[in-house]
């Protein structure tokens, strides 16, 4: 009975803990999602007669949204962005750069310094700091840099807008994946290798037999992680295309963004916002459910 | 008792000082440094003749971003008192969305409402005939051509007459001096400007010149907004004008900053503020002798005419959910004295609304817009109605499509109607 008691007193002391950030999540994120939800089911508007007078129009927004050739080229963007930056270039890189900076190699520290770098710019600065490299044509610094080796310089936000969030984004964040990487290399017991290594396994045999099986559940974590923080950047496509030009770098959340306070229809940028959370939960599921086949 | 009784009359106290203290302050949003600049000495007047605080804020420059944060503040019912829009074509949506307090009665009244040019009175007379935005300034908008490229190259600097004339004149300027011919701000990145500084030069032009019918119904399926996309087809397919910077996140900055500064863009449309913001002293990148060497067109009408296009220079308003109405009119009838109209002359090279600004001797100083000041009751324009700001997005979206010739003049005019009725619904759409 008195362990009874004590162990109550000791869920309340618990639950006191957890009071300020279960307030907090519920004011900043539960409740604004709700929120959301409850938005796109009316044609709430920053301005004309529905921003005075909104009305409940049930799932005309979701019908239009089904209809809307921006919103699945917005989908398909992002579809291209997330795999092109994070699943092939961030991983691929962040991966090399883990296995490379395991071993015992000469300025490791600086190489690693390095790599960590591009992480500390917050979103919008690594934007702006890669227009000075990418627009302007002529006098952009990529456009000096090719010019040395005689290829034509170009406007490259122009001409491959999208393949060049993907290499901006990728440099972001290879940092994240070789840090994640890096933790799950660690967890590989040194043995194996050694026993490989006895039994004459090259190292290409014992990335493919050892590295990447252990790694499995690390990468699908970090894969995870990746795509949905993929799918929620703004701020660096914002300040490099702002979507453009002519959509061909509008992810989705620039999309809902233009939708809501370019177009001011809030209703309307809540229903992709929405569509967009139900993506980025159908992918949570889906790593859950691979970690249970692997577990 | 007694102590909590005494703790009470005292909160109640200080809320109702806190309030009046409140009162007394004016929140006033301006659209960058120059804007603030420029009214310094109407503030002090203001806290002076009124004996109040006014806080000045400076908002987002870009008039995109400045509407989308004076937007969002006025939904969430937080915005400054007194503001200007940034475009005109946002105003009867504003009013329609309760933002604006009317001021027509105190319009009216105020001592420099007769002295106005009557096209400003017009502008800023809303659908429902009230006035809820002070028109102090106008944006006078021509054409501006680079008189010494022409002439050099041994090409007419002749008013062209049509459309076709000055799309004849544009090739001309290219085969002869390799320049871009003409420059209409188009695309989804100029935000805007694509409306008001290019689309509506040609259409009060059109074969359909206004976009409102008689029942205030957006009327978007005209012949004149086909021609209008036709004429953007034409100078794009010849490459007359020049595309890739337009598509980029700060379109005007290479056409307007660079490109025609060097020669390399030979026309441009343009307000009187070019001659001082853009290429004249204000500007990074000067022209020298800029109102030599710098001649202006009016927009010839699609077979006939020539059109002067007046808009509502970012008019001021007051917003309808201010904590002091009153006292936010009155200031805001202390923007429109001529002292302040000439301060935003010289600043940013908008018109000053009264004729009266012509006597004043620091406006006769502004030697580039003493002529344009005086013309400026000719200016045409287009009847305001609301979804002008769906419309005006809808013209960004389908002149981009030309520029990246992904349509044509009809496939132009579809994605503008579409994206409207999308937007608005079908039954706003004629």
């Amino acid at each position: 009975m008195a362990r009874n008691s004590h162990e109550k007193r000791a869920e309340r002391q618990w639950l006191l803990i957890l009071l300020p950030s279960l307030v907090l999540l519920l004011a900043f994120v539960i409740y604004p999602a709700l929120y959301s939800i409850y938005l796109s089911f009316t044609n709430e508007a920053l301005t004309g007669a529905a921003a005075l007078r909104p009305r409940f129009v049930g799932l005309r927004n979701y019908t239009r949204l089904f209809n809307d050739a921006k919103f699945w080229n917005s989908l398909f963007v992002t579809f291209v962005f997330v795999i092109g930056s994070a699943v092939i270039g961030q991983f691929v890189l962040g991966l090399i750069s883990a296995v490379a900076l395991r071993r015992p190699i000469r300025f490791r520290r600086v190489f690693s310094s390095i790599i960590l770098l591009p992480n500390a710019a917050p979103e919008v600065v690594a934007g702006f700091m890669w227009i000075s490299m990418l627009a302007g044509g002529d006098n952009a610094t990529l456009s000096r840099i090719v010019s040395f080796f005689g290829i034509t310089p170009a406007d490259w936000l122009q001409v491959f807008p999208l393949s060049m969030i993907i290499v901006v984004n990728t440099w972001r964040g290879i940092a994240t994946a070789m840090i994640l990487l890096t933790a799950g290399l660690s967890t590989i017991p040194a043995e194996i290798y050694e026993a490989a290594r006895m039994d004459g396994a090259t190292p290409s045999q014992m990335f493919r037999r050892i590295t990447l099986p252990l790694m499995m559940p690390t990468i699908l974590l970090y894969m995870l992680i990746s795509a949905v923080s993929t799918i929620a950047v703004f701020g660096l496509v914002y300040a490099l295309t702002r979507g453009g030009p002519g959509g061909a770098t509008e992810v989705v959340s620039i999309y809902i963004y233009n939708q809501s306070f370019t177009a001011f229809q809030l209703g309307y940028g809540a229903a992709v916002a929405v569509v967009a959370l139900v993506i980025s939960l159908i992918l949570g599921i889906a790593y859950v459910r691979a970690m249970k086949v692997e577990v | 008792m007694k102590k909590m009784v005494l703790g009470g009359l005292c909160a109640v106290l200080l809320s109702a000082v806190s309030t009046l203290a409140q009162a007394e302050t004016i929140r006033i949003a301006n659209h960058g440094q120059a804007g603030i600049d420029a009214m310094k000495s109407t503030v002090e007047r203001i806290e002076k003749k009124y004996g109040v605080t006014v806080e000045v804020i400076e908002y987002p420059a870009p008039d995109k971003d400045y509407l989308t944060k004076l937007l969002t503040e006025l939904g969430a019912g937080n915005a400054p008192d007194l503001f200007s829009i940034p475009t005109t074509a946002a105003v009867s949506d504003m009013v329609e969305a309760g933002y604006l307090a009317p001021v027509t009665k105190e319009f009216k009244a105020w001592d420099g409402y007769a002295n106005l040019y009557d096209v400003a009175k017009e502008l800023a007379v809303s659908p429902d005939g009230e006035t809820y935005v002070m028109p102090f300034m106008l944006g006078i908008q021509e054409i501006y051509y680079r008189k010494d490229v022409l002439e050099k190259a041994g090409i007419s600097t002749e008013q062209p007459k049509t459309w076709q004339e000055l799309l004849d004149r544009a090739a001309e300027i290219k085969q002869k001096t390799g320049a871009y011919g003409l420059l209409f701000p188009a695309g989804v990145s100029w935000g805007s400007g694509a409306f008001d500084e290019g689309f509506q030069h040609l259409l009060v032009g059109s074969k359909t010149p206004q976009l409102v019918d008689a029942d205030g119904k957006l009327d978007l399926n005209g012949e004149g907004i086909k021609d209008v996309f036709g004429v953007y087809k034409e100078l794009i397919d010849k490459d007359l004008m020049p595309t890739q910077p337009l598509l980029g996140p700060e379109p005007w900055v290479v056409p307007k900053y660079q490109m025609f500064p060097e020669g390399k863009l030979a026309a441009t449309t343009c307000g009187s503020w070019c001659y001082i913001f853009d290429w004249g002293r204000e500007s990074k990148n000067p022209i020298p002798d800029v109102t030599k060497v710098v001649g202006t067109w009016t927009v010839p009408g699609q077979s006939s005419g020539q059109y002067v296009l007046a808009n509502l220079a970012a008019p001021w308003a007051v917003n309808s959910k201010s904590a002091n109405t009153e006292l936010a009119i009155k200031a805001l009838m202390e923007i429109g004295s001529i002292e302040t109209q000439v301060s935003y002359a010289a600043r940013i090279g908008n018109i000053p609304a009264s004729k009266g600004a012509a006597d004043n001797a620091e406006f006769q100083k502004l030697t580039e817009l003493v002529p344009i000041h005086a013309a400026a009751g000719n200016g045409v324009f287009l009847k305001q109605a609301s979804g002008f700001g769906t419309v005006s997005e809808g013209v960004a979206r389908a002149t981009e499509a030309l520029l990246r010739k992904e349509t044509d003049a009809a496939g132009a005019q579809k994605i503008l109607v579409d994206y409207v009725k999308e937007t608005l619904g079908d039954d706003m759409v004629k």
